[in-house]
């Protein structure tokens, strides 16, 4: 990820990292509720705790960075690239598929591409849970629990 | 005799066949997930919470906390079998009951665990009976600055319990109250924090957050290091305990069963404070304190019915005052809403049949699992070897169809996407995500009593001190943050969980 190469191998890293999601979370926070209206204590506005409470986010944040910085250091750990990104594409292709190409192209999306996350599996292996976790689903989701999903594109 | 009245009711609605059916399913789906490493009890609640909408709410329920106290049993049996607790409740249990299968001991060991827990479960769940209505009753005078005031100490009693940084858990709970704030502003009517996304007027889904931060992060976590499994130590001879060993596991029973029940109900307070305070308890009291780690009965016994109490009372902050403990109970509050059920003092009046029946099912679902547990654990014992990556596409499928089923559209899968890298985040950031998860639920309710109480005190913040049991709740709070600014009692509360860490 980015933040290795700019923190470099100095500080709590993990600490740095929260302070970071913090700042932004509490930025964004602050501006996307920019034109709601405060009100006052007596007649609160719908901006008067989301921004307090984004303003506080944004403190803790920078309260922990600055604990990052000069606390022992600590490593992040190993960041895997391979699990993460092909999970997060195997799921995010099921909601795309879901909403147009229905149930059985979109399971068969997400089990062969996500089963690719760990590199011991095999190729027939992932076959296999394609059509067993495929014909389980449409009978337990879409038949049995009634789930609102068409099956194909048609 | 009310309460025996109320038991009664609570029996005769528990023994319903569909509510037997998803008693077992539950027990059985956690023994499952307690056996298996890899997928905790936190994320198969949240991966089946929509799949619980299909059935009546007393069922579901019943089932999601089969799930939750199943899992401690079946923590319980990895732990001592292959040194491999399934369950972070369940890591001290491995530190003495390896021992003991490695000497041979494993039957009596399983044994003490199973009947250890049943005892505690059955105590902590007639403590349930007992306070909770005491408790329920007492809260229906609460008025929107008492609301205020025990929100602001629950979550804040969080924070101190959990493992972690505290300020990182306040920075989540906060994180946490303002995702719970995306949506329709119910007093003005205006969007708050949507960017414009009509799918977001209605507020984020409960589930999807769930899904992402547990179901999702967790998945993708637990692909990034290699699969770790233990080996059974020996085959199971004797099951039945010799009586040297009931006489030294007795007492660390009852010990276990007192600490579990009083820390499960504190706020952030649950399964796994209780075993680490209950195996750090038996350690100081014993009078052979070097026998621990090398085996001592006592290491399981106390444990093992510390955190079977400490799960069932858990319960009692969740049904009596409407404010859940941690993330396992956000979860069920969940579950509640999703059903139309506001939890909180007014559900024992309104649906008694809902919270005895509740309450009933969990004393038979504890006595199934100890009828279920002892003769099949060899078969538990086989699905350890079922590899993670035959598991997981499984796991993707029920996180996926089920935030989808929640409102039958794709942007809540999406959104899950986007929740699931932030938990990945979060853990790579060493935050807690369960804080974030009480302070969602919470968020609400925290705002509306606000509201309410500043609107009728015109503004001023007077009206939490003139109110007793509002300034009892403010003055707790104050005095929980002035202690953790001590330094003796952070390095205390450090130290009580590095065993826990490591």
């Amino acid at each position: 990820m980015a933040n290795r190469s700019e923190l470099g191998r100095k500080g709590n890293q993990p600490d740095l990292l929260a302070g970071l999601i913090f700042i932004f979370i509490g930025a964004l926070g602050l501006w996307a509720g920019r034109d709601l209206r405060m009100g006052n204590a007596a007649m609160m506005g719908p901006g008067y705790l989301p921004l307090i409470v984004s303003g506080l986010i944004l403190l803790i944040g920078l309260a922990v960075t600055v604990m990052g910085l000069t606390r022992s250091s600590e490593p992040i750990g190993v960041f895997r690239l391979r699990p993460l990104l092909i999970i997060l594409v195997a799921v995010a292709g099921f909601a795309y598929a879901a909403g147009s190409l229905g149930f059985v192209i979109a399971t068969a999306w997400l089990i062969g591409v996500g089963s690719l996350a760990d590199p011991e599996t095999r190729l027939r292996e992932i076959a296999a849970s394609i059509v067993v976790l495929t014909v389980f689903g449409i009978l337990v989701f879409i038949v049995g629990l009634g789930v609102q999903m068409q099956l194909g594109p048609f | 005799m009310e309460l025996f009245d109320s038991l009664i009711l609570g029996f005769s609605t528990a023994v319903t066949p569909t509510n037997l059916l998803f008693c077992l399913i539950g027990a059985l789906l956690g023994t499952l997930i307690g056996v298996l490493p890899g997928i905790g009890p936190t994320a198969t609640l949240a991966i089946l919470l929509p799949i619980t909408f299909f059935l009546p709410p007393l069922a579901a329920l019943i089932m999601l906390a089969g799930i939750f106290y199943g899992a401690q049993y079946g923590g319980s049996t990895t732990a001592i079998l292959v040194n491999l607790p399934g369950e972070a409740s369940s890591v001290v249990t491995a530190l003495d009951g390896y021992q003991m299968a490695k000497q041979g001991r494993a039957g009596a060991a399983l044994a003490i665990a199973a009947l250890g827990s049943f005892f505690a479960g059955t105590v902590s769940t007639i403590g349930l009976a007992v306070a909770g209505p005491t408790l329920a009753s007492f809260a229906l005078d609460f008025g929107p600055a008492e609301y205020f005031s025990l929100t602001v100490f629950g979550l804040l009693c969080a924070t101190i319990l959990a493992s972690g940084s505290v300020i990182k858990a306040i920075g989540m709970i906060l994180i946490g109250l303002l995702l719970g704030w995306v949506g329709t502003d119910v007093n003005s009517g205006s969007e708050r924090l949507t960017f414009g996304a009509v799918e977001l007027f209605d507020g984020i889904e409960f589930v999807v957050i769930a899904v992402g931060l547990f179901g999702i992060a967790e998945i993708i976590v637990n692909l990034e290091s290699p699969e770790s499994r233990g080996l059974i130590a020996t085959k199971i001879t004797r099951l039945w305990p010799t009586r040297d060993d009931f006489r030294k596991a007795w007492p660390a029973v009852l010990r276990g069963t007192g600490l579990g029940t009083f820390l499960g109900i504190l706020p952030g307070g649950g399964a796994t404070l209780s075993a680490f305070s209950a195996y750090t308890l038996e350690k100081k009291v014993s009078r052979t304190p070097q026998e621990f780690g090398r085996g001592a009965i006592q290491g399981v016994a106390g444990p093992e019915a510390a955190n079977n109490a400490g799960a069932q009372s858990s319960f009692i902050p969740l049904l009596t005052l409407g404010i859940p403990s941690n993330a396992v109970m956000a979860m069920l509050l969940g579950a509640m809403t999703i059903h139309g059920i506001t939890p909180g003092p007014s559900v024992m009046q309104n649906q008694p049949d809902l919270f005895w029946g509740l309450i009933a099912s969990m004393w038979i679902g504890n006595l199934m699992l100890l009828v279920i547990n002892l003769p099949m654990i060899g078969l538990w014992v086989k699905l350890l070897t079922i590899p993670y990556r035959l598991l997981y596409p499984a796991i993707l499928l029920f996180c996926c169809v089920g935030v989808y089923s929640v409102s039958n559209r794709a942007f809540d899968v999406a959104l899950a996407v986007g929740f699931g890298f932030l938990g990945y985040l979060f853990r790579k950031a060493k935050c807690e995500p369960g804080p974030l998860l009480l302070g969602f639920v919470l968020g609400p309710l925290l705002e509306t009593n606000l509201r309410r109480a500043m609107l009728i005190s015109q503004g001023s913040p007077s009206v939490f001190i003139e109110r007793p049991i509002s300034l009892a709740l403010l003055i707790a709070s104050a005095a929980l943050f002035v202690l953790l600014l001590v330094p003796a009692i952070r390095k205390t509360r450090e130290e009580a969980f590095v065993e826990e860490e490591s």
